[in-house]
């Protein structure tokens, strides 16, 4: 505790992005609940019309809205894409992965034990990235705070399982 | 299917959009929001269409037969991609995962209670109630510990 407050103590530099960051969370509560309507239109869509059409149509809408966004907000800055490293333009191999997987396990293992999977797998390996720093980012330990979340989230994971 | 297997794959899936969010967060950070998401948006595109060609059965409906407001998910997504890409190089990969996952769950049992959008309606129950405010908490928890130790 005493050491955290020290290590505060010498970084007030970086105080403003503090702020910055909660204000940014409820953004990203929201950015959430937006994919929760998503998931609800995604759902009785794929159910018509195919679960990697339905997925077409997140992706191809998305990318045509962004093509023009980009096209009319003038230069970008920052380097060309292709002079980027390779493995940071993967991003978008990820998404029609989890599609895939989605429709092969739901209609096996259920909806509710689906859900409870996948958000294990997403806080585990996003408090191990947090971690280690894995793909260039910022290490966030995991210390006592940590843990304490971990358990609630666990908690959470048994409730929604129980319906 | 083997279920171990299943299950052991689905947890895979989800690890899988953690490191979507954390590549992606990164990728922001040099080329923008906008190319970023650009990028995952377009690749997914082409990978999904290629999937379709090779794997998809013929479907009694197509896309353009069904009501156009069901093909507005993407908007969501879009802003979702562009408010992640902002969001994770400054509260880190898991405080915006927990934050998501919160929204999510909250929007979820909404569309659940009411049924909307042409899902089935699943009633509220305490135990989903509890559940959403133990992640809520732990939200608070994951926060606390990101801004003690930030960079």
């Amino acid at each position: 505790m005493q050491t955290s407050s020290l290590e505060a103590a010498t970084q007030t530099p970086a105080r403003p992005k503090h702020r910055l960051g909660l204000l940014l969370l409820p953004l990203v509560i929201l950015a959430g609940m937006g994919l929760s309507v998503e998931a609800g239109l995604l759902g009785p869509l794929g159910a018509q019309v195919g679960h990697l059409w339905a997925t077409l149509s997140i992706f191809g809408v998305g990318t045509a809205i962004l093509l023009l966004l980009l096209l009319f907000s003038g230069p970008q800055k920052g380097p060309a894409l292709n002079e980027l490293p390779r493995w940071q333009l993967i991003g978008g191999f990820l998404g029609p992965m989890y599609v895939v997987v989605l429709t092969l396990a739901t209609p096996h293992i259920g909806i509710a034990m689906t859900m409870i999977a996948i958000l294990s797998g997403q806080v585990g390996k996003s408090v191990l990235i947090d971690h280690f720093g894995w793909f260039g980012t910022a290490r966030k330990r995991v210390n006592g705070e940590r843990w304490i979340a971990l358990l609630l989230i666990v908690v959470a994971l048994v409730l929604i399982a129980r319906g | 299917m083997n279920l171990i297997l299943l299950l052991v794959l689905v947890v895979a899936a989800g690890a899988v959009l953690s490191v979507q969010a954390a590549i992606n967060g990164r990728l922001g950070q040099t080329v923008g929001v906008l190319r970023s998401s650009l990028v995952t948006f377009s690749v997914g595109t082409l990978v999904t269409g290629l999937l379709i060609l090779f794997f998809e059965p013929a479907q009694a409906v197509s896309l353009l037969e069904v009501p156009k407001w069901q093909l507005t998910g993407a908007l969501f997504g879009v802003v979702y991609m562009m408010v992640m890409v902002g969001a994770v190089p400054i509260v880190g990969t898991a405080v915006a995962t927990v934050a998501v996952i919160v929204g999510q769950l909250a929007m979820g049992m909404l569309i659940d209670n009411f049924g909307w959008m042409g899902n089935t309606a699943i009633e509220l129950s305490t135990s989903r109630v509890l559940a959403m405010l133990c992640l809520a908490l732990a939200l608070v928890f994951m926060y606390r510990s990101s801004t003690r130790q930030a960079d």
